[in-house]
């Protein structure tokens, strides 16, 4: 895997998405097209992502380290710092942007397609992993389990280890 | 820092790139001070995180190939989508609900964006270029209809 062109793909999501989780797509469907990720890879990293502390989004850190080691993982964690720093600029023209129509039209867009296009993969994802009963209902209840903010994800997914555990053997 | 300035900062970085919370680190790293604020701000949020993260994936990469592992990923990964499609929900709801405040052409254009783009990424269509053409379609749009909030200023 060239990891500069690995670098620019992780910029080029972020730079084109909002949120911690809005370049999955875009990754998603750079990384598999090249064949530098398999469904799994990019499940795991989304997985071990998940359970890590600090904001949404350092997945890509995890996924880095998995297709790139060490080198990978530091790429990426810079590629996601820099497009956040574009918030200077919209910050100097806030009186402008934050009303303008064709910016607020442009921004509701690019959330709306995240969000269709997210679950394309994520049933791919799940696809990826063997699609069968079980892993429909896992995902089930942990949708709504995540949806109720009563339990913390971290416990959600210990949860569903062990249960894994329990289904499929030590 | 105010109140007030944190909320505006926060709504802000709604429409930033990348992650929120890091953008939102920017500007008050910013206000605090200046340049070196910034440097100091970004790292203190993600050092510890992003080092945590590479260690848990590097014991991640050890192990997964016990068996253990391998059964305790069927249940972690089904599990990651369903949040997943939680996570998708919350990025839509506040963005559906807007656009319903602003009319109903407004709430079938957010409904049409959604759906289109799940149906060209089914086609399997760039995903760049279906995120792009959405929100340019969607910001022309706006433009031409924008909001009664928006056409008064």
């Amino acid at each position: 895997m060239n990891l500069l062109l690995y670098f620019a793909l992780v910029l080029r999501a972020s730079f084109f998405s909002t949120g911690g989780m809005g370049n999955v797509p875009a990754l998603h469907d750079d990384l598999i097209a090249r064949g530098w990720a398999t469904e799994k890879i990019f499940a795991e990293g989304l997985a071990v992502g998940q359970v890590s502390p600090g904001p949404n989004g350092l997945w890509v850190v995890s996924l880095g380290y998995l297709l790139g080691g060490l080198r990978g993982a530091i790429l990426s964690a810079i590629a996601i710092c820099l497009p956040p720093l574009v918030i200077l600029l919209l910050d100097r023209a806030y009186h402008r942007v934050k009303h303008h129509s064709a910016i607020v039209g442009f921004v509701r867009g690019l959330g709306l397609a995240v969000v269709g296009v997210f679950g394309v993969v994520l049933v791919g994802l799940l696809g990826g992993v063997g699609l069968d009963a079980a892993s429909v209902a896992i995902a089930l209840v942990s949708f709504v389990l995540g949806g109720s903010k009563r339990v913390p994800v971290i416990v959600i997914l210990a949860g569903f280890a062990a249960l894994g555990i329990l289904l499929y053997g030590a | 820092m105010s109140e007030a300035e944190f909320t505006r900062f926060w709504s802000l970085c709604q429409v930033a790139p990348g992650i929120n919370l890091v953008a939102v680190t920017i500007l008050i790293g910013r206000k605090l001070k200046g340049a070196p604020g910034i440097l100091v701000s970004v790292l203190g949020l993600l050092l510890p995180s992003v080092a945590i993260t590479i260690l848990l994936t590097a014991c991640y990469s050890r192990l997964e190939h016990l068996r253990a592992m391998q059964s305790a990923l069927r249940g972690i990964i089904p599990a990651t989508v369903g949040l997943g499609f939680m996570t998708a929900i919350n990025i839509a709801r506040p963005l559906i609900q807007e656009s319903q405040h602003e009319g109903k052409g407004h709430a079938a254009m957010s409904l049409v964006l959604i759906v289109g783009a799940l149906l060209l990424a089914l086609w399997h269509k760039p995903v760049i270029l279906v995120l792009l053409s959405a929100g340019l379609a969607s910001g022309l749009y706006q433009w031409r209809f924008p909001s009664k909030d928006e056409a008064a200023l």
